[in-house]
Order: structure tokens, then sequence, then C-alpha cells
């Protein structure tokens, strides 16, 4: 073919991929090349340099917080495994009571915040912990719930529902004719489930996997609170970026990188295990689950309830702690409602921001993810690939770093245009849309495009087609991404941390400072309302949701 | 009622032709058909027309202006979708009247008009029911209501019977043809099946690989397809090769003399079709001295399947070429055992030559 470029008309849609992109270029790329290229300057001279990474890689400071992140991420992800794997096989090849209340739970467990959980580890097993003073009063000192080990116990039990939802969806996808042909060849039970369901289901276990562990890396509230000298990279994140306020952040930079590096290694490492396991399989003979009986399934049921009893200790710890009777920060025994009376007098902006910020930000996820899955479904451009592969980044990128990379391009040489306020509303806005676009791209794959087309041919504008038949179809995948990412956006820590001010306090940041200061009834009260604003999304899910348990990962 | 002329029509995706040189021209109420195999471009020409596509070169132009340049939203040709592509969310009413609102016409008006198109497609009493209600038939009529209730210039219509039961389709068929003969509506149709194409059509247009390889009456296109694509895409056919002996074209397979009217030398190789439904079978002695109009070709029997109504017959030449003829079911032929000798008798104005490559041009 000789020289010839088809001509394309630019049309509503190629006005919208240009937007959608210029958005995503300075609120999301620029940051993150900020981010990167400080990395490689050398704060003093302001040449190019590899220094700091030579001082992240040779002082001990950096090197154990390094250690420290792969330490916990690895092990709390494998704790999540020996959780999620076993409950995901439980509950989908043995009848169990109540199923649907451990997948209900689990999945309030995966949507409620883990400083919370962290924190009412120490509650129970602090130092003071009620569990610690237990077994304190009849001689026996057992260790408190500070370091690498309470950490990793607060990962395992936060982040199993990813496991246990995404290996639980495989497994009721696995012909059982498979799990037969096993049976038949001569294997039993154990070996069939190691030989053939387990590896079946690995895609499966391995996202979830990967999810467990990049979420580990970017937490910083669990080590935060829990960490007591036990510093991991977004705690060494935060305390270098306060340490250089005033100067340029390179030392928070340089181990932001490092922490984006760990995430990128590991999803690529993912991929590339994944590659060559693709497993089509008709679903011709569906799994069923068989009845236990007699210890078995005694034991079966312990496991399951157990797990997901144990999840739900610290949530049911912070609202029973809410409604202590309090005297200052001092429980004085007994029952009373001090503390909600002191948010109402000490904190009130703070619940007023949380909502006021999260409303905002979730508007605009929702008037944008409809638009970005259109462009990502319906057009078949490289823009829409790029625009596809950019919905992934904000789950990479700790919050710790994309809020240092906020204020690197948006508060150092432009004096006061960007309150803290429109920063928070910003960075909610672009860290949460991915729950938005997702929820809502896979609503509209749904869709056939003959109806849009339909439309048009009857006379409709682009932008009327989307309205009047687009958007009421997609309508429920709508509105389960804009709770999604409402649930998300209210209870964000990490980069409110680096950007809020006196005036633009938000709840999850007044119960980390509550935790810090002991007010620990003041923590459970606005916990609690936290927690109650995310349960009651959470039931909205349910009822929008076509399919429960796939809304949340 | 209006007449459409598309010339020098041509789509590419990037390197790939998806549509070459399209010129046709069609008259005011014909029922005008796009026919080929999937891939062939017919769709494509469909949606490049509704303005889903957009050309890379050509005109597109209705009772003689321009449309190629408008977007599809402002063309005012209705499309039918193979997918009925009717609102899951609109009542039929509202699916209905869909078209006419966007045209701002008055809404007693519209009542009016769409129980009047609901009539004529027979759905006066579902009128709000919802589509989930509705069987894929209904579905579609559904979707030709609300095509034809926007009086469009031209209606498209992208396989609409083929996600339907075959004998829905059959009924459907002929009333869909009668409804474009009553309002007169100049009507683009694609469709994969031949049998569909040249029982509704006025005009059918064969098309492979981008282009137009005929676009003539249903009878023209059997009787006298004009190269070897459209002789073996509509209506089966047998392609025998044909070689010189002695300055006489002849079948290489038995060397009968095939035609006193063959070019001597048509540059190239050349083969001679025959439909298996000319074919009659004998058995027994060479019939061929018998009538000098027909022309018999030794076989051998490879296999007899009687499939009710007929029989298919499936035999080999002495040199190896496959031939299959159709017949009214014969008890002596079914008995035949297999590789018995027979004759494959065909009248020799039956037969048709064309050049041996794929879209080899008659001779």
């Amino acid at each position: 073919m000789a020289f010839s470029i088809p001509r394309h008309r630019p049309d509503f849609w190629t006005w919208i991929t240009i937007s959608i992109i210029a958005v995503l270029c300075i609120l999301l790329i620029l940051p993150i090349l900020r981010v990167l290229t400080l990395g490689f300057v050398d704060p003093d001279t302001g040449s190019l340099t590899l220094g700091n990474f030579i001082e992240v890689f040779t002082r001990n400071y950096y090197l154990n917080g390094l250690k420290n992140t792969l330490f916990v991420g690895v092990l709390g992800t494998l704790g999540a495994c020996l959780i999620g794997i076993p409950l995901a096989f439980f509950t989908t090849r043995f009848l169990i009571r109540g199923k649907t209340l451990i997948s209900t739970l689990a999945i309030l467990v995966l949507v409620s915040p883990p400083f919370i959980s962290a924190y009412a580890w120490i509650m129970m097993m602090g130092s003071n912990g009620v569990i610690t003073n237990f077994f304190g009063g009849i001689g026996i000192n057992i260790p408190t719930i500070y370091g690498a080990h309470g950490i990793i116990l607060v990962f395992s039990l936060k982040f199993f529902p990813f496991i246990f939802l995404m290996t639980q969806t495989a497994l009721n996808a696995v012909n059982k004719s498979f799990e037969d042909a096993a049976e038949n060849l001569g294997c039993s039970p154990w070996q069939r489930f190691v030989k053939v369901t387990l590896p079946l289901v690995f895609p499966a276990v391995s996202t979830g996997a990967i999810i467990c562990f990049v979420l580990s890396i970017a937490d910083f509230g669990t080590p935060a609170i829990l960490g007591r000298g036990f510093r991991t990279l977004s705690t060494i994140a935060l305390s270098a970026y306060r340490s250089e306020l005033g100067g340029p952040p390179t030392m928070a930079v340089t181990v932001s990188i490092l922490m984006m590096a760990i995430s990128m290694i590991a999803l690529v490492a993912q991929r590339r295990i994944l590659a060559n396991r693709r497993y089509a399989s008709s679903l011709t003979n569906l799994p069923v689950a068989v009845k236990l009986t007699g210890w078995k399934n005694a034991a079966v049921h312990f496991f399951s309830h157990g797990i997901v009893f144990l999840a739900m200790l610290p949530s049911a710890v912070v609202v029973y702690t809410s409604f202590l009777k309090t005297k200052g920060p001092v429980f004085v025994g007994g029952f009373g409602l001090e503390s909600y009376e002191r948010i109402w007098r000490d904190a009130p902006d703070a619940i007023y921001n949380s909502f006021l910020f999260a409303l905002i930000a979730v508007t605009f996820i929702t008037i944008t993810s409809g638009l970005i899955s259109y462009v990502i479904v319906r057009r078949d451009t490289k823009a829409a690939a790029a625009i596809d592969f950019l919905m992934m980044v904000p789950y990479l990128v700790p919050g710790v770093v994309m809020a240092i990379g906020f204020v690197t391009v948006f508060r150092n040489g432009m004096p006061n245009f960007f309150g803290p306020a429109v920063l928070l509303v910003m960075i909610y806005f672009i860290r949460r849309l991915p729950y938005g676009v997702r929820s809502t791209t896979s609503s509209l794959r749904q869709i056939k495009p003959s109806l849009e087309e339909a439309a048009v041919n009857l006379g409709a504008t682009p932008l009327g087609a989307f309205v009047k038949i687009t958007v009421p179809l997609i309508f429920p995948g709508i509105v389960v991404g804009a709770l999604m990412s409402f649930i998300t956006a209210i209870n964000e820590l990490s980069s409110t941390l680096i950007l809020y001010d006196a005036g633009t306090i938000t709840m999850p940041v007044k119960v980390y400072v509550a935790v810090l200061d002991g007010e620990f009834g003041l923590a459970a009260a606005l916990s609690t309302i936290l927690l109650l604003s995310t349960g009651a999304c959470v039931y909205a899910v349910f009822r929008f949701a076509e399919n429960r348990n796939s809304a949340f990962i | 009622m209006a007449t459409v002329e598309i010339s020098g029509l041509r789509k590419l995706y990037g390197d790939v032709v998806a549509l070459s040189d399209i010129s046709i021209s069609i008259p005011s109420g014909t029922f005008y058909t796009l026919l080929g195999p999937s891939g062939c471009g017919k769709t494509t020409l469909l949606r490049t027309i509704a303005g889903f596509h957009q050309q890379s070169a050509g005109r597109i132009t209705i009772d003689g202006s321009s449309i190629e340049h408008l977007p599809a939203h402002r063309r005012d040709v209705a499309m039918v979708f193979q997918d009925y592509a009717v609102f899951p969310h609109l009542s039929v009413r509202d699916n209905v009247a869909f078209g006419l609102k966007q045209r701002r016409i008055p809404a007693k008006e519209i009542t009016r008009q769409v129980e009047e198109v609901l009539e004529v497609v027979e759905l006066g009493k579902f009128v709000d029911r919802m589509p989930h209600e509705l069987s894929g038939g209904q579905q579609q009529r559904v979707g030709l209501a609300r095509a034809i209730v926007v009086r469009p210039k031209v209606l498209l219509m992208d396989e609409p019977l083929s996600n339907l039961d075959a004998r829905l389709r059959v009924d459907l068929r002929a009333e869909l043809r009668r409804i474009q003969r009553d309002l007169g509506i100049t009507t683009i149709y694609v469709t994969h099946d031949q049998e569909e194409a040249l029982a509704m059509s006025d005009v059918v247009c064969v098309m492979e690989g981008g282009i137009i390889q005929q676009a003539a009456t249903p009878l023209d296109v059997y009787l006298r397809p004009s190269n070897r694509f459209v002789a073996s895409f509509v209506g089966a056919n047998n392609f025998l090769q044909v070689g010189n002996f002695k300055g006489e074209s002849v079948l290489k397979c038995c060397g009968g003399s095939v035609s006193q009217h063959l070019p001597a030398d048509p540059a190239g190789p050349v083969v001679c079709a025959l439909r298996p439904e000319d074919i009659s079978v004998k058995v027994g002695e060479d019939p061929s001295s018998l009538l000098n109009t027909e022309i018999s070709i030794p076989v051998q029997i490879k296999e007899v399947s009687f499939v009710g109504r007929e029989m298919e017959i499936f035999a080999t030449t002495d040199n190896g070429e496959a031939l299959k003829a159709v017949g009214r079911s014969d008890s002596k032929v079914i008995a035949l055992p297999i590789d018995s000798r027979a004759w494959f008798c065909v009248e020799r104005k039956n037969l048709s030559f064309f050049k041996d490559s794929e879209l080899g041009e008659r001779v």
C-alpha cells in the first residue's frame, strides 16, 4: 500500500479522549515523573546523580527499612494465603452453614481500613491491652502485639479476603470432571487437591497474592501504629518528607521510587509466571459441595467461622470501646457516650471534611469513569489502550508516594494556588478513579455496541446516545463504582497525612493522631463512624451489584 | 424513496483493503442485497453507508446529495441490526418512538405513528411490553418498526434474520419483502445466506475480497455467474479441468469434447462448471452416443446418501476429480454398491467455463 493515511473526523469522543489524557497527564503522570526525576537530582548542587540511591543502599537505616518492608510484605501475604486458600476450598467444596455470612464478613474486613484493626489489636494485646493484662494478672507474660509479628498478623487477617474471594470464584469455575478424572486415575483427595485443583486456581491465587503484597508494601497506618521502632519504607518516606520540609524532598522521593519499584517488579514477575498458564475450561460439570460428618465437619466449621470471627474482632472491639465511659483519655468503667460527645466537641470538622472531600471526589469520579469506560471499551485506538493501562497505575503507587508527587508538582512553585482541600480532593479523585472505572467498564462490556449505534442511526448525537442509552444501561455499574470509590476515599490515610493542614483534617487522620496520643475512646468513636459509613456502602453495593463478591475484588 | 449512488468507495484498515473501488447505483425502491462470505466487506460497506465507518475515499450520494461527510446521526438511513439492538430499558412504544422523538415530532403524532407502524409489523398488542418479554422474532419486528417509522430515505438491514431459527426466518423473509414492497423503500440488505438473497432481492450483489464480483438479478447471478467465485458461492458447483486436444477443448477426465464455441486459446487453463442438480446418473452402456446435446462422464461411485426428498451422489472421475450430483431419489441408484461404475450426464447448454483461478472470469 502506498502512502495513505485514513482520515479521521474528530467527533465528540475524540475530544473526550483528549481531555481524559490531559487530566491523567496532570494528576497522574506528572506527579510520578516529578518523583522519579527528583530521586536522581542532588539536592544541594542540583546536578544529576545516583548518590541518593547509593545512600539508600549503604545506610543501615534505609537498608533495614527495605528488609523490614519485604519481610512483613512477604510473610503477611503468605499468612493471607494460608488463611484464604483453605477458607475458599472449604466454602466451595464442603457444605458449610452460614456461607453467605462468611463471605459478607470477609468483604467487610476487606473494605475496613487496616489502621483501625492495627490500633484495635493494641487495645487487645498492647502493653496495656485487655488480653495482655488478663494473662499478666494470672502471672503469664505474653508477648505484645508491637513489632514485625504484630504487623504480619494484622496484614494476614486484613488481606486474606482478597485471596479468599478470588480463589473462591476460581474454584467455582473449575470443571468437576478434572477432579473426577484425577480421582479416577488414582489420586487421593489430598493429592487431587495439590496436583489438580490448586494448579488450576493458581492464576487467581497469585493475582490475589500480588494485591496483598502491593497493599502491604504501601500500607502506612499499620507499621506506623504497631511498629515501635520497626520501620518500613512507607514510614521512612513520611519521616524523611517531614524532616526535609522546606527543601526538596529528595530522600522521601528516593525511598518512594524504591517502593514503586518493588510493586512493579512483583507485578511483572507475577505476569511472567502467569503468561503460560491460561486454562480454558467449559463449565459442563459444576463442582458440588459435599457434606462432611463428625470431627471433620466440626473442624472445618470451626476454622471457617473462627477466621472471620478473628478478622472481625478488631472492628467489634472498636465499636465496643466507643461506648465505654471515659474521663479524658482514661476509661473509668461502665458504658457511656462521652467519646461521641468529645467528637462533637473536638472533631466535627474531621467528619465534615471526610464526607465533603470524599463526596466531591466521588462526584467527579462518577462522571469521569462513565466517560473513561466508554473510551476504553468502545474506542479501538492507541489512546484508549493507553488510558486502560494508566488506570492500573494508581493501584501500584503507594499513597505516600503519590502525595509527595502532588506536593512537588502543585505546592512547590505554585504558592497557595492549590490549597490542601483542593489537593486532597484531587488526590482522592486520581487514586480512587480506577475503582469507579473498573466497575463501569465491566458493566459496559456487557452492553452490545449496536444499541448505541441504533440510537445514533435514529438521529441521536453521540452524547445523546451515551446519555439516553448507555448511562441507563450501565447505571448499576456506575453506582457500585461510586460506592467503592467512596469507601476507599473516606478511609484514606497515608496521602492525607502528607497533604492535610489544621483546617482539612479528616477522620482517618484524627483517628491516627488520637491513637498516637493514647486517646483510644475518641479514636474508637470516630472509627465506629467510619465503619458504619463503610458498612452502609457495602450494603448498598450488595443491593446494586449483579455479583456480590466480584464488586469488591 | 430515493436512489443511492456509490462511486469509487474505498476503505482501508492500515494496509488491509476492506473495500476496493466500490461503485454501485441503486434505483429508487429497489431491494438490493449484498451477498458474500464473512470477511468479504459486505457489512463494512453497509456500515460505511450508515456512517459507522469512515471511508478512505469515494462518494456516497442519496438522491444526488452526497452524505459521505455527514456524521452517522444526520444521515437519515435507518438500520435494522443483526442482534436486534432493541433498547432493553425502553418499552416497545418508547423503542419505536425513539427516532421520532429525535426528530422533534409532536407527541400526539408520535403516538399515532407508533401504533400505525406496530400494526404493520403485527405487534399492535405488544405496544406496552418490555423487550425481554418478547421472542427473538418479535424483537426483530420492533427493530424493523423502529427503523421504518422514521420514513428514512434508505433502509439498511444487517443480516436481520440470521439470529432467528430456520422456520421463523422463512416466514419473516416473506413479510419483510411484503412490507418493503408496500412502502416502496429503497433497501440495502446484507446476508451470507444465498437462498435468502435469491428469494428476496431485486438485485443481488456478490462480494469477495472487498470487491464487487457481480451485481445482477437473482436469476442472472445463478444462471450466468460472471466468474468462478460467483459460480461456486451461489448454488453448488462442480469444476472439472479442461484441456486442449488437437485444437479442440476436451474434459481432461474423459477426453470428451465439451464445446465447439470455446475460444481456441483463452490464455491459461480453463475449468468447466456443472451444477449438481443438472447431472443425471445413468448405469450401464455409454449413453453418449444416444444424444449429441449431452456429454457423459464415466465415474466411480464413492457414496450415495439418501436425505429424504433427494439423494446426493459423490463420485470420482478416472483422473481423480471429485464430483457431486443431486437428484430425485432413485432406489436403483441408492442401491449401487461403492466403487461401482456409472455415468454422469449433463446437457451441453448447462455447462459454463471459467478461467482456472479463484476469481477466474467467465469464458
